[in-house]
């Protein structure tokens, strides 16, 4: 590990003392996972998984020699299994972290496969969601009992289809209102996580499972005013962000903090789909006053993750000294602004596109700032495909689209170029 | 954590992940031996469930009521359809109603599909029982089979079920009186 390098080098140099030097070691030893080999745990929960899924192949061939009686018992054996497994490790291989998530991964499988097929043998119709539902709230005492972060993991995936399945590809019902009850019930585990192995890939892992089940599930709400969906997402992309932002996880890596990337790819994306001509040419077309917008679903929501974003914002900039503005933080209340005047006229369309300009350059100089190659080049990349998406524009001449693009490419050689050489001499 | 408090909800977890299976199939087994059974006219195409195999899926000709007014029905609503026989002995719809019959016991819950508004008004009934699970091999002969039932208009295809207070169990899907398994097996057993 880098950081006992350091505490010897520190130790060796005489700046800190050898009980300070140990204090330091076992805070961290606290703190990540406990030294079971990752390859390992890797192997062991894909086995699990791969065992497990098999079963449930081969018991899907519903064997119509056998009789329902058997067929019931024989349903039973991968669950007993799985239980004596997780029975087994819990009392001998408490420590193993192989053995609790393999284990874990085996019985969630498990249980699946025993509902699964007392439906296939009692020809139960119901529809996937609510066999999903069953499988997924089985499988909670498995996350806390077992402590296991693949069976959360899983259990996430698991109730995310849930919803998509109900809210996406249902025929007639709407009511995926319980997937967020069922995503409560994840969150006490991942607090745990975080307070005692925040530097584990797996809170890593669920620092994307998380928000990324978050942004998929959301447009399950949307019911007849889709339009202000848009406002929704605009804000819980700004709230990820902010969350990204706070110290929670701020020190991560910004591939490891999901909600950073989340946050901001998706601001981004949004601004980028809505600085077209033809969102907003319809949009001014549409007559809402018919529609009790206030009273609808839609405008709950958007008006609910635009307070909790507002409410994270003010906080931390209350407690920020200096105060900075990172690139993405104000587009979601922007945003708003922005949607109201695209009502009554297309000035949106060109307030979208410097909006998307903005952050481009609050990016690139982000990146400047702090030395970053990535999130320089991000910035540019954010620029460029602004450059792009007006290429499809018919109503912009040639020279100057060409203009821009030279404008862009020229950009990127040059920024980088000058952060390079300004690496070289720090 | 402590493992006094971890071993009893490890338990109370085993206990829960058996009790909601053996609730299902004692309260299947109670309708398949103590519900009364129904002959459903049937018609059919041949899906794969991911996790429970392959099914072929039931239509049934007894599936629609005429209603006077049609507003008065929205899609997607439970409803519970009173059952009869017709004098062949097959299943017709006696009537329809939004609410749990208390006098008569030949019903079964099931939801509105979809409501015809023309001339006459009708509401079509999908029944909690679309899906009969088949043995891997045999599910494309099933279909086969039931495809050549749909030509031969003297061969009579339709699904046993059971019912009991509402709820319904397919016993078995039959072919001129014989199970469709059976049907299969000899048409796979006969050289071709």
């Amino acid at each position: 590990m880098k950081v006992r390098k350091e505490i010897t080098e520190l130790l060796n140099a005489g700046v800190i003392t050898q009980e300070t030097a140990d204090r330091i070691t076992q805070y961290y030893d606290s703190k990540t996972e406990p030294p079971s080999n990752k390859l390992v745990i890797v192997f062991g929960i894909l086995g699990a998984i791969l065992v497990s899924l098999g079963i449930i192949l081969i018991l899907a061939h519903n064997w119509d020699s056998l009789s329902r009686s058997v067929k019931t018992v024989i349903a039973f054996i991968p669950l007993l299994a799985g239980q004596a497994i997780c029975g087994y490790t819990l009392l001998k291989k408490e420590e193993s972290v192989t053995w609790r998530e393999a284990g874990s991964a085996f019985l969630i499988f498990s249980v699946g496969a025993c509902i699964g097929l007392l439906s296939q043998i009692y020809n139960v119709s119901g529809n996937l969601a609510s066999y999903l539902f069953t499988w997924t709230l089985l499988c909670v005492p498995i996350i806390y009992v077992m402590r296991s972060s693949m069976a959360s993991l899983l259990y996430i995936a698991g109730i995310t289809w849930y919803a998509c399945e109900i809210g996406y590809w249902g025929n007639s019902t709407h009511e995926s209102y319980l997937y967020w009850g069922m995503l409560l019930l994840v969150l006490p585990y991942y607090y745990m996580l975080y307070r005692k192995r925040s530097e584990g890939n797996f809170f890593t892992f669920h620092n994307w499972f998380i928000p990324l089940s978050v942004v998929i599930v959301l447009g399950t709400v949307a019911k007849d005013v889709g339009d202000l969906m848009f406002i929704a997402y605009v804000s819980l992309f700004g709230l990820l962000y902010l969350i990204g932002n706070t110290p929670f996880i701020r020190d991560q890596k910004i591939r490891n903090n999901g909600y950073l990337m989340l946050g901001s790819l998706g601001t981004v994306g949004i601004l980028l789909v809505l600085s077209f001509n033809f969102f907003w040419s319809d949009l001014i077309d549409k007559d809402f006053s018919e529609k009790n917008v206030f009273s609808s679903v839609e405008f709950l929501v958007s008006a609910l993750l635009t307070l909790a974003a507002l409410s994270l914002l003010i906080y931390q900039k209350m407690r920020q000294k200096p105060l900075e503005i990172k690139p993405a933080e104000l587009i979601f209340l922007l945003f708003i602004g922005v949607f109201i005047i695209g009502l009554s006229s297309l000035l949106s369309v060109v307030l979208i596109n410097l909006l998307v300009l903005g952050v481009g350059i609050l990016t690139i100089r982000e990146g400047a700032r702090e030395n970053h190659l990535g999130i320089l080049n991000y910035g540019l990349l954010i620029v460029t495909a602004l450059v792009i998406c007006r290429f499809f524009d018919t109503d912009i001449s040639f020279v100057l689209k060409g203009i821009l693009f030279v404008g862009v490419g020229l950009g990127f050689f040059f920024a980088n170029y000058w952060m390079m050489k300004k690496k070289r001499v720090t | 954590m402590n493992k006094t408090i971890l071993i009893p909800a490890f338990i109370l977890m085993v206990v829960l992940q058996l009790y909601i299976p053996v609730r299902m199939i004692s309260y299947k087994e109670s309708i398949l031996t103590g519900g009364k059974e129904f002959k459903f006219r049937t018609a059919p195409i041949d899906p794969t469930d991911p996790f429970r195999g392959k099914y072929i899926t039931l239509s049934f000709e007894a599936n629609s009521f005429h209603v006077a007014n049609a507003e008065e029905w929205n899609q997607g609503d439970p409803i519970f359809v009173m059952l009869g026989e017709d004098e062949k002995g097959f299943v017709k719809i006696n009537s329809i109603s939004k609410d749990q019959p208390v006098d008569d016991e030949n019903y079964v819950k099931a939801s509105i599909d979809y409501i015809v508004t023309d001339t006459m008004s009708y509401v079509t009934v999908e029944y909690p029982f679309t899906r009969f699970y088949m043995e891997e091999s045999k599910a494309q002969g099933a279909q086969d089979v039931y495809r050549e039932t749909a030509r031969d208009t003297n061969q009579v295809a339709y699904a046993l079920v059971s019912i009991k207070e509402g709820d319904a169990v397919i016993k078995d899907v039959m072919i001129d009186d014989v199970p469709i398994s059976e049907v299969v097996k000899q048409l796979q057993e006969k050289p071709q």
